[in-house]
């Protein structure tokens, strides 16, 4: 079996829903009136966009890892991931359209990016040096196009070497080469540029386990579509060599980085908790309370059915249920980089829109006691000092009140916000906008699987690959 | 077999000195359809179970078993010392704090099913402290791989044929013991 051929009626399944999915994400521009911004249109775009260039990414690692590793078996499918890293390009156009919209003020997901709130904030003002537009973009830029480098480098070097590779293998040492520090850069890079897109929604909060959830996240969707790709490619009749030893070392993946997920997921939790970071708990507190579909639903999808399902021998090596496991992770792990998005820019847009209207509000004046105080109580005349102050207490920055404020405002902090559609649960545009750009993204690797012959047949570990053995 | 049982077994074993080898001899036993008794190797040889048309190993159900006890048992315990046998209060933290005891939880669960797995696979084998190691050969522990036959009642033109079954695929020393049944 020679290149992959795209057929005409995948062709028109992916890109049909990638139409369909930038129809919908225009149409999310218009909805709520625009509230915010646009808040719903660029949360979406942001979302979508880092899901799938992180999946990109983990691809990346994956095969750097492996390669120096010297690992073997994955080596017939290599060609899928090198496909999965060079989506790094398109993904920077599309982070791009985020750093203009950052630049021209179109969007305000980012609250370190309005000036007057960081100039009456020490905690944003504290932050300002990372958690700014020029770090942003420089990051988003440099680090992405670093990331973009090496793989394309790394594809040149796979391809050619099918065309002039020799038994001395030098196309693998050089491989190699780029691969180690490859590893290195990733792993560095990718909590910046995590922090930056995700983590600064919640520009107040900050938690050192962020990275490693989100990685680990991310980590499981590219297993996920690897698999599921490599099941649809197989059902066309590619990749004769690739068994269920295959699968099931993919499966296994799948199951192992789940635990690892809902272990980092627990973690980031117990740190917070069980050290008594009050200031901190702000982030599940606001999730546990308004949106308990998305927080308890993500450890439903991407715990309790991955480890009941594939706990199991057999499981792991029937495509069936394979497949079936692959997508509700899948899904899973949108759903938690959902939870991790809209909850918090919808905080933000309460923000805005209680600045732009009424003091008096009920919800504002809770929110402040909740934790938020300082964001708003120094410019804000018409706030009561009492609650600026309980604000405070709260956040647990003025020290000699914190215990009383834990104490005595444990039941009237919690803040209850009704449903909200695209917020509290993904709407059916999300779902539309998801599904539009997982076309997108399978367009765009299906044609660059047509360009290069899909098994490296003289890779060094290729034998090694097709007697692969669990 | 209506005459009286026999109490041993006479085993005929061949030792091979390679994994390969050995998987190839049991393909060729399979091809002339020579019924193996057992095949004993030092380390798990990836393939042979399937070759050997070996059922999935129900260890793991056990397993299973174990390590639900386990997590009941972990949770339950902290749950009644916390609050009912000796409440204290850690850090301002509710007695019943479940987040708490989901790391121990966690590690009882591990425990008691590789423990009990353990045993189970103790039990199963006839292994354990005092136990009488049954082993054909010696280096079958070490470094040699070994496919046996129970040639108690075969014809001895049977048993020449097997011998020389074993010259053909490279076994590198053929031999014959008696076992308990």
């Amino acid at each position: 079996m020679e290149n992959f051929v795209f057929s005409s009626r995948a062709k028109t399944v992916t890109g049909g829903l990638a139409l369909i999915g930038l129809v919908l994400l225009v149409a999310s521009y218009f909805v709520d009136g625009g509230e915010g911004h646009h808040m719903r249109f660029w949360t979406n775009l942001l979302h979508n966009s880092v899901f799938f260039i992180g999946i990109s990414f983990m691809a990346c690692f994956a095969y750097a890892a492996f390669t120096t590793a010297y690992a073997g078996w994955f080596v017939q499918f290599k060609r899928v991931w090198e496909a999965f890293g060079m989506f790094l390009l398109p993904g920077l156009f599309l982070m791009g359209v985020i750093i203009v919209g950052l630049w021209t003020g179109a969007h305000h997901m980012y609250h370190w990016n309005d000036a007057e709130a960081v100039a009456t904030d020490a905690i944003l003002k504290h932050k300002s040096a990372f958690l700014n537009p020029v770090w942003y973009t420089g990051a988003t830029i440099g680090f992405m196009g670093l990331w973009y480098f090496f793989i394309s480098r790394i594809r040149q070097i796979s391809i050619d070497e099918d065309k002039n590779g020799t038994t001395a293998y030098e196309h693998h040492a050089r491989i190699k080469k780029y691969a180690a520090p490859f590893l290195i850069i990733l792993g560095f890079t990718t909590a910046a540029v995590i922090w930056q897109w995700i983590m600064s929604l919640d520009a107040h909060w900050y938690s050192t386990m962020f990275a490693w959830y989100a990685s680990a996240s991310l980590f499981v969707a590219m297993t996920a579509l690897t698999i599921m790709l490599l099941i649809y490619l197989k059902s066309r009749g590619y990749f004769p060599g690739i068994n269920a030893e295959h699968f099931h070392d993919l499966g296994k993946y799948l199951f192992a980085i789940s635990i690892f997920w809902t272990y980092v997921w627990f973690s980031q939790f117990m740190l917070i908790w069980y050290g008594n970071v009050g200031e901190e708990t702000i982030y599940f507190r606001t999730r546990m309370d308004n949106y308990p579909v998305l927080f308890w639903g993500n450890l439903l999808l991407n715990f309790i059915a991955p480890f009941f399902i594939l706990m199991r021998n057999d499981t792991k090596r029937k495509f069936g249920t394979l497949f079936f496991a692959s997508a509700i992770v899948f899904f899973g792990h949108w759903f938690d980089f959902f939870n991790m998005i809209k909850p918090a820019a919808r905080e933000t847009l309460t923000h805005m829109t209680h600045d732009a209207g009424g003091h008096g509000d009920e919800e504002h004046a809770t929110m402040d006691a909740a934790g938020h105080g300082d964001d708003h109580a120094a410019a804000d005349d018409g706030h009561a000092t009492a609650s600026h102050d309980d604000g405070h207490a709260a956040e647990g920055h003025g020290d000699d009140h914190a215990a009383a404020g834990h104490g005595e405002g444990h039941e009237s902090t919690r803040v209850f916000l009704p449903y909200k559609a695209g917020y509290t649960i993904p709407g059916l545009l999300e779902i539309g906008i998801f599904l539009g750009f997982l076309g997108g993204f399978l367009f765009f690797v299906l044609s660059m699987l047509t360009k290069a012959p899909l098994e490296p047949k003289k890779d060094p570990y290729f034998e090694e690959s097709l007697h692969h053995h669990t | 077999m209506a005459e009286v049982m026999s109490t041993e077994r006479n085993i005929l074993f061949g030792l091979y000195d390679d994994e390969v080898k050995l998987l190839d001899a049991v393909k060729a036993a399979n091809a002339a359809h020579l019924n193996i008794d057992e095949v004993y190797t030092p380390f798990p040889v990836h393939g042979l179970d399937p070759l050997l048309g070996l059922e999935e190993s129900r260890l793991h159900i056990a397993g299973f078993i174990f390590g639900t006890i386990g997590c009941l048992f972990g949770f339950g315990f902290m749950t009644w010392v916390f609050t009912r046998d000796w409440p204290i209060i850690f850090g301002g933290k509710p007695y019943w704090s479940v987040p708490a005891f989901i790391p121990i939880t966690f590690e009882l669960t591990v425990l008691f099913a590789a423990v009990g797995m353990v045993l189970v696979f103790y039990i199963i084998c006839g292994l354990g402290p005092g136990a009488e190691p049954r082993r054909l050969h010696d280096r079958i522990t070490d470094d040699k791989f070994c496919i046996a036959f129970d040639a108690t009642d075969l014809a001895s033109g049977a048993v020449d044929d097997l011998k020389g079954y074993f010259s053909k695929t490279g076994a590198e020393s053929v031999h014959s013991k008696m076992v308990p049944a």
